[in-house]
C-alpha cells in the first residue's frame, strides 16, 4: 500500500511543509499541500473559494476521502482514480506532474481546473507534494 | 547540566566600549553534560575564548552548529584546542543536497579565507550530519529539527538530568505566520522547545526595525515572546543580538520585553536578556515517584 499515516496527530510539521504553508498562504492562486503519505493537510483560502469550503472546515484529508469531497472526475464526469491524480504521481515518482480536471464545489458547481503538482525532496527525502490549481475558465482551451 | 554564554551576538563580532555587558562576541554556547561530556553549541567567535578557557587539558567535545554563516563558524580557526594532537572533536551540522559538511565548512576553513586547512589540523576531527532521530551524547539525548532561517538551519534540544535546554538562534517562525493563530504541530521548531528548562533564542530586532528585514531569517521582539509563550519554554534567553544594539539599546529592549511579558501573565525572572560570560546551571532533577 503506498499510502501510510506520516505523522501522528499533532506531531511536528517538517520545516519544508511549514515554509510551504506560509508560501501559499500568501498566494491568491489556489494549491493544496500533501504529506509524505498522500493525507491532505492544508489548502490556502483562494482554493477555499475554488472549492467553496475554508480549510478549517474540512480539516485534515485522507486520500482515500479526496475523492468523495472534492472529485476530481474527468471529462466524462467519471472519478478519477487516486493512481493517476497529479499529486499522487507527484509524490509516487518524485516528479512533477500536470493534468486537466473537474473538481466539485461545496454548492455542487463543477469546474475545469488545471492542476500541476511537484513533490517537495529535502535532503532527508520526501516531505509530501504541493499542487497549484488554475481555474479555466468555460470555452477556454488550456494545453 | 551547565551552561556558559561565550558568544551572544549576531551577524559579525561588535567589540567596543558600547557592547561590553552584553558582549560582542558572536554565537557559542558551552554545554557541560552531567557526566562532564562537553559541547559547544556553534563556533561563532565566541568560542575562541572557550578554547582559552579550557586550557592545556585534553578534550574531547562535540561542537553542533546549527548552519554554516559565518557568525556561527568564525571561530572554528581560533579555537585553540583544535591545534592540539591529543584533542578530539566531532563537528555536526544540518546536511544538504549541494556538499557534505566538512566540504562545506573546508570553504571557509582554506585558502584564501584561512592560513590552515581543515587536512592541516592537527586535532582529531570529523564531520556528522546530524541525524533525523533522537540521538545520545554522554548522557544526553540530543535532538536537532530544521527551522525557519536561510538555508539549511537547525535548532537543538538537550535532555540531560531531567532538565533541558533548547538551543534556536538564527529563528523566523513568524515569516509568512501569525504564531499567536497556528497551530502548534504548524509552528516552526516547536517540538524542539516545549516545556524546555531553557529555551535560548533569536531576538535579533525590536518590532520597529523587524519590517526592514522580512524574510532575513530573524525574529522580532514580540515574535520571541509569542514563541516562548507558545512553547511553554520555563526560562527564555534573547540571543543573537543585533551588532548594531549597543548595551543601552538592550537594556531599553530588556525593559520593554519585560513589560510586555508581564502583561501577558509571564513570570519575569522567566525571561533574561542573553549577556556574554553569564553561566547557570540546570541541577540534575530528582526521578518523578508515583
Amino acid at each position: 500500500m503506498f499510502f501510510v499515516e506520516a505523522s501522528s496527530p499533532g506531531a511536528q510539521k517538517p520545516i519544508e511543509l511549514i515554509l510551504a504553508r506560509n508560501l501559499i498562504s500568501s498566494l491568491s492562486t489556489p494549491a493544496f499541500l500533501v504529506d509524505e503519505g498522500g493525507v491532505l493537510i492544508f489548502y490556502n483560502e483562494a482554493a477555499g473559494s475554488l472549492l467553496g469550503k475554508r480549510f478549517e472546515e474540512i480539516g485534515k484529508v485522507g486520500p482515500e476521502q479526496w475523492g468523495s469531497i472534492f472529485g476530481p472526475f474527468d471529462e466524462q464526469g467519471d472519478p478519477i482514480p487516486y493512481d493517476e491524480l497529479p499529486l499522487v504521481i507527484s509524490i509516487r515518482q518524485g516528479r512533477p506532474a500536470h493534468a486537466n480536471l473537474q473538481v466539485r464545489s461545496a454548492d455542487g458547481a463543477e469546474h475545469e481546473i488545471e492542476v500541476s503538482a511537484l513533490p517537495i525532496v529535502t535532503p532527508h527525502g520526501s516531505r509530501g507534494g504541493i499542487a497549484f490549481f488554475w481555474p479555466i475558465a468555460d470555452g477556454e482551451v488550456r494545453g | 547540566m551547565r551552561v556558559k554564554l561565550w558568544g551572544t551576538r549576531g551577524s559579525v563580532p561588535s567589540p567596543g566600549p558600547e557592547t561590553l555587558r552584553y558582549g560582542g562576541n558572536t554565537s557559542c554556547v558551552q554545554v557541560t553534560l552531567s557526566d562532564g561530556s562537553l559541547l559547544a553549541l556553534d563556533s561563532g567567535t565566541g568560542i575562541r575564548s572557550l578554547g582559552l578557557a579550557l586550557g592545556d587539558e585534553p578534550a574531547r567535545l562535540h561542537i553542533l552548529l546549527t548552519h554554516l554563516h559565518l557568525d556561527h563558524i568564525q571561530g572554528l580557526v581560533f579555537f585553540a584546542p583544535a591545534f592540539k594532537p591529543q584533542t578530539e572533536i566531532v563537528i555536526w551540522g544540518p546536511a544538504s543536497p549541494e556538499a557534505s559538511l566538512r566540504d562545506r565548512i573546508a570553504r571557509y576553513i582554506s585558502a584564501p579565507l584561512s592560513p590552515v586547512e581543515v587536512r592541516e589540523l592537527p586535532c582529531d576531527v570529523s564531520f556528522r550530519h546530524c541525524p533525523e532521530t533522537e540521538w545520545e551524547i554522554g548522557p544526553a539525548k540530543i535532538r536537532a529539527a530544521s527551522v525557519t532561517h536561510r538555508g539549511p538551519t537547525l535548532g537543538y534540544r538537550i535532555d540531560d538530568g531531567g532538565n533541558s535546554l533548547t538551543y534556536i538562534p538564527d529563528h523566523e517562525p513568524a515569516l509568512g505566520a501569525d504564531i499567536e493563530e497556528l497551530e502548534e504541530d504548524w509552528i516552526s521548531g516547536f517540538e524542539l522547545a516545549h516545556h524546555a528548562s531553557v529555551l535560548i533564542h533569536d531576538c535579533q530586532y525590536s518590532d520597529t526595525e523587524y519590517p526592514d528585514h522580512v524574510g532575513w531569517g530573524h525574529s522580532a521582539l514580540s515574535h520571541t515572546l509569542a514563541f516562548a509563550r507558545r512553547v511553554s519554554a520555563q526560562r527564555t534567553l534573547l540571543f543573537h543580538h543585533d551588532p548594531l544594539h549597543s548595551d543601552e539599546f538592550l537594556d531599553q529592549l530588556y525593559r520593554e520585553a519585560r513589560e510586555r511579558w508581564v502583561g501577558d501573565g509571564g513570570d519575569p525572572s522567566a525571561l533574561e536578556m542573553a549577556a556574554e560570560r553569564a553561566e547557570f546551571e540546570l541541577p540534575v532533577s530528582a526521578p518523578a515517584t508515583t
